[in-house]
């Protein structure tokens, strides 16, 4: 059944007491897991997410995704745990939604990374959805770029990402509607949203995945809603990274 | 040369004494497609065009097979896949088993001065060594005078497909009388200048001085082999692609 | 297994030239469709869509069958992709290729989750018959471009789609023969259409300045290739999009993507009144004698 979100035009305030263009809580760690070449934890409100790089190491053998010959091949395996949602349901193997995720960040960071550097090699990303509530891809790719960077693998810039959508459902064409950034679960049931990954603070668009009907004249708002977000998670990513990075040049103080 | 283009021949076809050639001393030779059951029985085993040459005594059939198969002596135009120390990789077709050229195959390469190609570079090879169940072996200098013959890396251009029969009939002596191809005839007579190499495999490459040129001129090939132009409308494609630049 | 061929650096250096000098390969222009060519079959409900050398053959079917428990007035449709060795040696029978994977979900998005077709329309008796409509897509050659070819080929075929008529009455249903009575289209909501675009950097290196930008539309399997990413957008004509899906590849700015989106409002609406006109020249050649508009028994659907 269709929620309520009609109140949302009396005091522009969304369920969860958020204004329009207002992020949900968004914290991370990097390192949390010791035996990975590189890890990291990221929550974006309650949706939770473990990410585990290991590699660049030798490659595996036949496979559909192993890259160019001169370049480093990315593997990306999702595990969706069976507590993540609010059913508590197993997800086989072959789940085309959970692949298409696989592949889309496959090849966002099979662009992003210097993956040149890296002939006959494969880098694999394994990533745990512990906690689903909205924004999974956008969390999945925040995660990705932070445990990618705990490895150590160069790469061009960020990819930051996470979503908007728009008040407005597609049947009413109503011209008040606003955009609004970083949709939980209940709001992508009821609203149409895209997930929009950016290359560091700039406008160039890595990733853009919408799956929702939207009239056209729509989207141009909720893209630049998009993409102004992740210039905001970009700053608090890099935050993290820095926090990380000053405790570790503490630490090697004599 | 009397090559004579008589007749279409199915495989299983029994061939009348009519139709092959004969000559009062040279024994017969059968080319691609034929099959001798003794004691003097010549079948094709494929369909096709029986060409028969009245003064070397040999008969054949000609036909447009999809996929290449190496043949000793065959000019083809190869891709480098990734070197070894002792070979390059190359392959000929897709879905085909690579085949391989010694680094030292090259007119003049020695241990230490030998071309340095990279993954992905074109070579105009000859098919030296083919046998049924080894890969095939290439090589880019003729191994009796040393020389390349015009065989070595190819450099810039564009690489078209084609049929191999195509291929062949580029490759004749005379393709404009032999082959029926006057497209090229045709561009030169414009006085257009281009370079173009023709691999056994169906590869055609072409290079000159202007993209447009080049285009033109794969395109008018690949039309001409696609759509089975014949000599005059061929004329007329070559003349209409020249407009264009 | 010996793979196929990567395009050879001769044939890079020369597709990068051209797109420079802003030359297609096959001499298109940038956004310009190869040859759309459309026809349907003796059957209703089978159409097959050739683009260029791209060619895909659709099959709609349908039978009746007991709703899905939890949403019991909603009838079922499935699209189904096949990719066999046919259309190229790269597919092997039974091992799903990204390809694979990316056409069947960009097509489930675009066309079912976006409710193309009424599904509650398809429900005869609530919670124990309805109609299952089942689309097999079946590509028979590749050149590129699979996902626009394959949505023009559904979107086609089932607006040409006449299911057999059926009369309820009580607890008991009657599906009446082809013969018996004249059988009765699909109700559909709207006909989205995909639209790919493809990229090219010309920037080159990696770490250089962003370079200029080519965008294709169309591509054919030479430049999909080469190409250093995609974006598919599915949208009706009526403005509205139902999908977009630029998984990954070289990032582009936000502003070309907005472009995208209006140049492929425009052509879905190009090849939309091409599907239509060639629907209205079948419907003619099928009613000999002008009967069908007596023999018709459902009441017109404003829409």
């Amino acid at each position: 059944m269709p929620l309520d979100t009609s109140s949302y035009s009396l005091a522009l305030l969304r369920l969860d007491g958020r204004r329009w263009n207002e992020l949900r809580r968004l914290t991370a760690q990097i390192s949390t897991q010791a035996s990975a070449d590189g890890s990291s934890y990221l929550e974006m409100g309650n949706t939770k997410v473990i990410c585990t790089v290991s590699g660049p190491s030798e490659q595996k053998a036949a496979g559909s995704d192993r890259g160019e010959r001169d370049k480093a091949g990315v593997r990306v395996e999702i595990s969706v745990a069976g507590f993540s949602g609010v059913e508590r349901k197993r997800r086989g193997r072959n789940d085309k939604r959970i692949n298409e995720m696989a592949t889309t960040i496959s090849s966002a960071f099979q662009t992003n990374l210097f993956t040149n550097l890296f002939p006959h090699s494969t880098i694999t990303l394994s990533l745990h959805l512990l906690s689903s509530d909205g924004s999974v891809l956008a969390a999945l790719l925040n995660a990705s770029t932070l445990a990618l960077i705990d490895a150590g693998i160069p790469m061009k810039d960020y990819i930051c990402a996470c979503t908007a959508g728009s008040t407005s459902s597609y049947s009413s064409n109503d011209e008040s509607a606003d955009p609004l950034l970083d949709l939980n679960a209940q709001e992508e049931l009821e609203l149409p949203f895209l997930t929009v990954a950016t290359l560091g603070g700039s406008d160039s668009v890595s990733v853009l995945v919408m799956e929702t009907k939207v009239q056209v004249g729509r989207l141009e708002g909720m893209l630049a809603v998009g993409v102004d977000g992740c210039k905001q998670v970009r700053e608090v990513l890099d935050e993290v990274v820095r926090e990380r990075g000053s405790r570790i040049l503490e630490g090697t103080k004599l | 040369m009397a090559v004579s283009m008589e007749r279409f021949v199915l495989p299983g076809e029994s061939l009348d004494a009519e139709y092959l050639p004969s000559h009062p001393t040279l024994p017969l030779k059968l080319g691609p497609g034929l099959r001798h059951i003794p004691p003097n029985t010549i079948t094709p085993t494929v369909a096709g065009q029986l060409c028969s040459d009245k003064r070397k005594n040999a008969v054949w059939v000609e036909f447009n097979g999809g996929r290449y198969i190496p043949t000793v002596g065959d000019l083809v135009i190869a891709t480098i896949n990734r070197p070894s120390p002792e070979f390059y990789y190359a392959s000929l077709s897709d879905y085909a088993p690579q085949a391989t050229l010694p680094n030292l195959s090259f007119e003049g390469a020695s241990r230490k001065t030998r071309p340095q190609l990279q993954p992905g570079a074109l070579v105009y090879a000859r098919v030296s060594l083919a046998n049924k169940h080894m890969d095939p072996e290439l090589e880019c200098v003729s191994s009796s005078t040393g020389k390349s013959d015009g065989l070595g890396p190819l450099n810039g251009g564009m690489l078209f497909t084609i049929s191999l029969g195509m291929a062949r009939r580029l490759m004749l002596p005379r393709p404009a009388e032999q082959g029926r191809v006057v497209v090229l005839d045709e561009f030169g007579a414009a006085g257009v200048s281009f370079e173009i190499a023709v691999g056994r495999n169906g590869k055609l490459w072409v290079d000159s001085t202007s993209l447009k040129t080049t285009l033109a001129i794969g395109k008018a090939i690949q039309e001409t082999d696609l759509k089975g132009l014949n000599p005059e409308e061929q004329k007329k494609l070559a003349r209409k692609s020249m407009k264009d630049f | 297994m010996p793979r196929e061929t990567a395009p050879s650096l001769n044939e890079k250096l020369f597709f990068q030239k051209a797109l420079e000098e802003n030359l297609r390969i096959d001499g298109r222009a940038f956004d310009q469709f190869r040859a759309l060519e459309l026809e349907f079959g003796d059957e209703y409900g089978v159409a097959d869509v050739r683009l260029g050398k791209t060619r895909i053959h659709t099959h709609i079917s349908a039978q009746v069958t007991a709703p899905l428990p939890e949403k019991p007035f909603d009838g079922l449709f499935t699209l189904t992709t096949e990719l066999s060795p046919m259309a190229s040696p790269a597919f092997e029978v039974s091992r799903p290729t990204p390809t694979e994977l990316l056409l069947s979900r960009l097509l489930e998005k675009t066309i079912r989750r976006s409710q193309a077709l009424d599904t509650e329309s398809l429900c005869l008796l609530a919670g124990q018959k309805v109609w299952a409509v089942r689309a097999d897509v079946h590509v028979l050659s590749h050149d590129g471009n699979l996902v626009d070819a394959a949505s023009i080929a559904v979107i086609a075929a089932l607006q040409h789609f006449r299911r057999p008529d059926v009369s309820v009455e009580g607890e008991s249903v009657v599906v009446f023969g082809l013969e018996e009575r004249e059988p009765v289209p699909l109700s559909m909501l709207h006909f989205p259409l995909c639209v790919t675009f493809s990229f090219y950097d010309l920037g080159g290196g990696a770490g250089e300045e962003e370079g200029e930008m080519r965008v294709l539309i169309d591509a054919t399997s030479s430049e999909e290739m080469l190409r250093d990413g995609g974006c598919t957008v599915g949208m009706n004509r009526h403005g509205e999009v139902c999908q977009i899906a630029k998984l990954g590849g070289v990032p582009v700015d936000a502003v070309v993507l907005l472009n995208c989106i209006a140049v492929a409002g425009q052509k879905v609406r190009e090849i939309s009144d091409f599907v239509k006109g060639r629907l209205e020249s079948d419907r003619k050649k099928r009613d000999k004698g002008g009967w069908m508009e007596e023999l018709r028994a459902e009441n017109d659907r404003v829409s």
